[in-house]
């Protein structure tokens, strides 16, 4: 047996205990999810008929379609505004020095601290007061908010590991400052953009209090509030519908976040050293 | 437009939206805890510090205080203990590292909510696969009802806040293992130093910021993490399962006592904060020496 392969093999089994911990809902989640009504409440671990049928049933009566939507909608739009705010941010963070530099960065860690939670009652008041609940757009502004810190953190690490000549350079041949953040600068910023991309698209796509909070009537529902309704203060639930759904709001940003991943790892080490 | 003036203008932007959503929001919730309070948010006499007296007198909130604590070490220290073998690991060259990179982060990528409700399902007491698994494996002879008594769901719930910890971690770690330098190791073997040597003098301290930030971060997130509990047990059965999160959003929503709930958010804040104070000096210290 070559090295490898007998460290392969070792490795393998001290990760499995692990990998089958991790694996266990999602495996209940499948198999539940294609489970007839009567046979979700007997935990067999094959159905002995798969019933294909849950997942047109539950697209038609859980109401999923728009909170897919509505998911869709929130976090993209979360991602380019706190993309476009963190740039500018970010390049004068590690471009300039001037007088309140650290008292914005010290201002930047302490919102980190301060989690949706923690606000949340006080935003729903100022929600409320504004008449807004229920507003996607709301959503879309406090997702924003929370990301930036991280956002500009990661990104004004990254900015600072672009050497300035390449900047210099460009001012040389007499191009004007904006026209080599666009042409110069930025193209190279494109990886560390791309991994707080992926950051904040996730961070809202999967955020639960605030949607639970603002959202009030069935047709704003984000997915994991939709998901939620369709399990909480419920006499009877369905079950199979409910994993059927889960599985549709899981799969799509799972193979997303599995081919990027990668990027992430890399775009993450060199964010973290700084 | 003037030079000076230009790094302030870039970031307007992100100050005014961070400000407005957070500094705001923050001022409301300082004068709420300090006022009587309708249902209906109405703010009436001052009281000053009277909602505070009477959290404290309040066996739940003292409970939930001690348990968030003890949610928020054992989430993080357990996801630490299990994060630096797999990103050891992980960091290894060998067959099939692709698959289980991607496995292991897999749980990152699926929303909390969602996991927390398939959980739920799956410590179902009667209908439930994790009983019928254990049965299976002969661990158990009887159904356990998982969630419902605390003895046994937040035991569980600490589980499950690991094993969506666990990605972000590693993640961290592989970062901070791919910047360790190859040589520093040749030239350790070739000084005669042992695999545990090495990672004893070579790797864990070169692992230590890295360490450091993902224990500064999770400890924030499990602090704050809300849909863990809220999606199995909603804090009960009879508040047994709360944590400071849960209770301050019953406390608000379910309750409508806002005042006391805005109370617990400032209290919340207060021990983040001092959290962080004390990780600060320790890191400062640390440094000089």
């Amino acid at each position: 047996m070559s090295k490898k392969l007998k460290r392969s093999l070792l490795f393998w089994l001290f990760l499995s205990p692990i990998v089958v911990v991790i694996l266990f809902p999602y495996a209940v989640m499948a198999i539940s999810s294609l489970k007839s009504a009567t046979e979700v409440l007997n935990p067999t671990w094959w159905p002995e008929e798969l019933h294909w049928q849950n997942f047109p049933e539950m697209w038609r009566t859980s109401g999923i379609a728009p909170a897919l939507v509505n998911s869709l909608y929130v976090s993209g739009m979360s991602t380019a505004l706190t993309i476009l705010v963190s740039i500018p941010a970010a390049y004068a963070l590690s471009r300039y020095q001037f007088a309140g530099r650290n008292a914005f960065r010290q201002f930047l860690l302490i919102s980190q601290m301060l989690s949706p939670i923690v606000l949340v009652i006080g935003l729903f008041r100022l929600v409320a007061g504004a008449g807004m609940i229920d507003s996607l757009n709301v959503l879309v502004i406090i997702y924003t908010a929370f990301n930036i810190a991280f956002c500009v953190w990661m990104l004004q690490s990254y900015f600072s590991t672009i050497p300035r000549d390449l900047e210099e350079a460009a001012w040389m041949e007499g191009a004007s400052r904006t026209r080599t953040l666009f042409t110069v600068f930025l193209p190279l910023a494109v990886p560390a953009m791309v991994v707080t991309a992926i950051f904040t698209f996730i961070n809202a796509w999967n955020e639960f209090v605030i949607a639970l909070t603002m959202l009030r009537t069935e047709g704003s529902y984000t997915l994991p509030i939709r998901v939620f309704s369709l399990v909480a203060g419920r006499y009877t639930v369905d079950w199979h519908y409910v994993m059927a759904a889960a599985f549709v709001a899981s799969v799509p940003v799972a193979i997303l976040f599995a081919w990027l991943q990668r990027y992430l790892v890399r775009g993450l080490s060199i964010g973290a050293v700084k | 437009m003037q030079r000076a003036s230009v790094p302030y203008f870039l970031i307007l932007p992100s100050f005014l939206l961070t400000a407005a959503i957070i500094l705001w929001p923050l001022k409301e919730i300082v004068s709420l805890s300090l006022h009587d309070v309708n249902r209906f948010g109405m703010l009436k006499d001052f009281i000053g510090l009277e909602h505070y007296r009477s959290l404290f007198a309040n066996p739940d909130f003292i409970a939930a205080t001690w348990r968030t604590l003890f949610w928020t070490a054992a989430v993080v220290i357990g996801t630490l203990i299990v994060s630096v073998p797999i990103a050891l690991i992980l960091n290894e060259d060998f067959y099939g590292r692709g698959i289980a990179r991607i496995l292991i982060m897999l749980p990152w990528a699926i929303s909390l909510t969602m996991t927390a409700i398939v959980w739920r399902w799956a410590l179902n007491g009667e209908s439930g696969m994790l009983n019928s698994a254990l049965r299976d494996l002969g661990i158990i002879d009887t159904n356990i009802q998982w969630l419902a008594e605390a003895s046994t769901a937040f035991p569980m719930q600490i589980l499950i806040g690991i094993l969506v910890s666990v990605p972000f971690t590693v993640t961290i770690f592989l970062g901070g293992l791919s910047s360790v330098p190859e040589d520093l190791y040749e030239a350790a073997a070739t000084e005669g130093a042992g695999r545990w040597d090495q990672f004893r003098l070579i790797t864990l301290p070169l692992l230590k910021p890295f360490i450091n930030i993902a224990f500064v971060l999770n400890t924030i997130y499990v602090f704050n993490s809300f849909p863990i509990i809220w999606a199995t047990t909603q804090g009960g059965p009879a508040n047994s399962t709360d944590i400071l999160v849960t209770y301050l959003y019953k406390t608000a929503f379910r309750m409508g006592r806002l005042g006391e709930a805005a109370a617990v958010s400032l209290i919340m804040f207060a021990i983040l904060i001092v959290f962080t104070i004390l990780y600060v000096r320790l890191a400062m210290r640390e440094e000089k020496q």
